[in-house]
């Protein structure tokens, strides 16, 4: 494949897009966050700095840069710099080979007496559509957890390690039954490629030959179960309450940043929340039909492109919304329920679901 | 291009695979290790192997140097220095790694020098794996599977050595 100035210019735009959506998820999540979990509390949270206390992140930012930053004596000075940028990069990359929206045609167009996107030309609103998508993303989220396990060993601090080995154990147990969770999206998919996962998702099941219900891989008979268990391991993955284990502030202080001041603990806050960005993209790709808008027929336009795009964004802000409404409602579990519920519940739940779905397919009534 | 990025990682696996040896510290040389598989995933993509590629990282870099680096924070090594008390391992340990290093060099320059690599492009997506995995290299595929379930009951028996189940089973946990 040839690339022009066109192709790369259109892939700095997405990858220009990908990044201002994904810097800009910390601060408003953040906000999210505290403002969510006063209404949940019945307080009514930061509202002081801007109009409903929106500039709050701004204020909080600002407080981040001007901390002093320290770092231990006795810990590992290497080590203890780079933790926080291992956390980061994942959370930062993994975005790349999510679809977030329906691709269209450019057409040609005359601007200041230059002739640009001759002949017209395809844009597919994706940085990277790779033909293993989403085993990419299985990889990249797998190395989230160096950051952790990094700055718990780095710190030498003891609660900070025990964070850092409870994230690296949680995480070799949830990884396992997300990964076959998603398993069965692929089966019906026949595809690793995410787009494909989408398109199979855009058409509809009929109900009784009158009802029709989005063909979402959630709707579908077969999926419920490993849509339960990919969003519960999903919670476990991102290092989210109920499943906080490497922060655990009622048992370690904080964990595995229990060290970190400034802007190195900030770089974890935002790994944090673009982790669950990410996750949050992921979720709606696999299970939520993407960018597919029901009952409604996106064109191959601008328009389409910019409704699909809108949609995807819609779904990932619910999720992450879901995210932060567990978090203050369901409290923290005992680590052993933790260890027990991964590997006796959630992993055989996943084996009988794939089991569950390849008879679907090998019935032919997906 | 190819060339430049394939030089760039070589060298970043090469260099990364030797702090591993080199350096004292068990948890640098783990992290070292998984910076070292990462550049080797570069390489199987540029061989146009990219299921190959998410593969080692996701096994390699994701799991099981997450289970190596777990177990060397449970067991918090410290670097002492320990005189070699068991020379018969230590002579086992020494001619198997040198064998091992001469058929390296062997092979690679078998392939490499003396004889023609078949053309590409070769055939690496999850289907031809999959299909040559189930069907051509069936039985090798049940014996890894079988030695495996031969590990975990391994360790089950050296846990449960002392007969009795521990009375909180679920306490051993950090």
């Amino acid at each position: 494949m040839a690339w022009d100035a066109t192709d790369i210019a259109l892939s700095i735009v997405k990858i220009a897009i990908v990044l201002f959506v994904m810097l800009n998820i910390t601060p408003v999540m953040a906000w999210v966050e505290r403002r969510g979990s006063a209404l949940i509390q019945d307080r009514p949270g930061p509202n002081r700095v801007g109009p409903f206390g929106l500039l709050q992140a701004i204020a909080d930012a600002l407080k981040f840069i001007l901390k002093e930053d320290i770092i231990p004596d006795r810990a590992h000075r290497m080590l203890y710099t780079l933790a926080p940028a291992f956390g980061l990069l994942p959370a930062l990359t993994t975005i790349a080979v999510v679809p977030w929206g329906r691709g269209f045609r450019i057409p040609e167009m005359t601007i200041a007496g230059r002739k640009l996107f001759a002949g017209g030309r395809w844009f597919e609103p994706i940085v990277a559509d790779v033909n293993v998508g989403i085993l990419v993303i299985f990889a990249l989220a797998s190395l989230g957890v160096y950051g952790i396990v990094t700055a718990g060993w780095a710190s030498n601090n003891k609660y900070s390690l025990f964070g850092g080995i409870r994230a690296s154990a949680q995480m070799i147990s949830y990884e396992l039954s997300l990964t076959l969770a998603a398993v069965s999206v692929l089966l019906v998919a026949g595809s690793l490629k995410l787009t494909d996962v989408v398109w199979k998702q855009a058409g509809y099941f009929v109900l009784f030959d009158t009802v029709k219900i989005p063909a979402w891989n959630v709707f579908s008979p077969a999926m419920w179960l490993s849509f339960i268990v990919f969003v519960v391991s999903g919670f476990a993955e991102t290092n989210r309450l109920p499943f906080d284990f490497a922060e655990a502030e009622a048992e370690l202080v904080a964990g595995y940043h229990t060290e970190y001041s400034s802007m190195k603990f900030a770089l974890f806050f935002m790994a944090e929340y673009m982790a669950m960005g990410t996750m949050s993209a992921v979720i709606a790709t696999l299970f939520l039909g993407g960018w597919d808008i029901p009952w409604y027929h996106e064109p191959p336009t601008f328009l389409g492109f910019a409704l699909s795009g809108l949609f995807m964004l819609l779904k990932c802000a619910f999720l992450m919304f879901v995210f932060v409404w567990v978090r203050w409602t369901i409290p923290r579990l005992k680590y052993d329920i933790l260890m027990r519920l991964g590997w006796k519940v959630f992993l055989p739940m996943a084996i009988v679901n794939i089991v569950l779905v390849a008879a679907f397919i090998a019935g032919g009534w997906i | 291009m190819q060339f430049a990025i394939f030089f760039f990682f070589a060298a970043v696996a090469v260099i990364f695979a030797l702090v591993v040896v080199l350096h004292r510290n068990p948890v640098v040389g783990a992290l070292s290790l998984v910076a070292s598989f990462f550049a080797l995933a570069v390489m199987y993509v540029l061989l146009e192997a990219p299921f190959l590629a998410a593969l080692q990282v996701i096994v390699y870099a994701g799991a099981i140097m997450v289970l190596f680096l777990f177990v060397i924070m449970l067991l918090n090594l410290q670097h002492h220095p320990e005189t070699p008390t068991r020379p018969v391992q230590q002579f086992l340990g020494y001619t198997t790694s040198a064998g091992f290093g001469i058929a390296l060099v062997y092979y690679l320059l078998k392939y490499a020098v003396f004889e023609k690599l078949p053309e590409g492009p070769f055939q690496s997506d999850v289907r031809a794996i999959g299909i040559t995995l189930f069907e051509r290299y069936i039985f090798p595929f049940e014996m890894v599977s079988i030695l495996l379930l031969a590990a975990i009951v391994g360790a089950l028996l050296l846990s449960a050595r002392k007969g009795l189940p521990p009375k909180h089973p679920h306490e051993v946990a950090p």
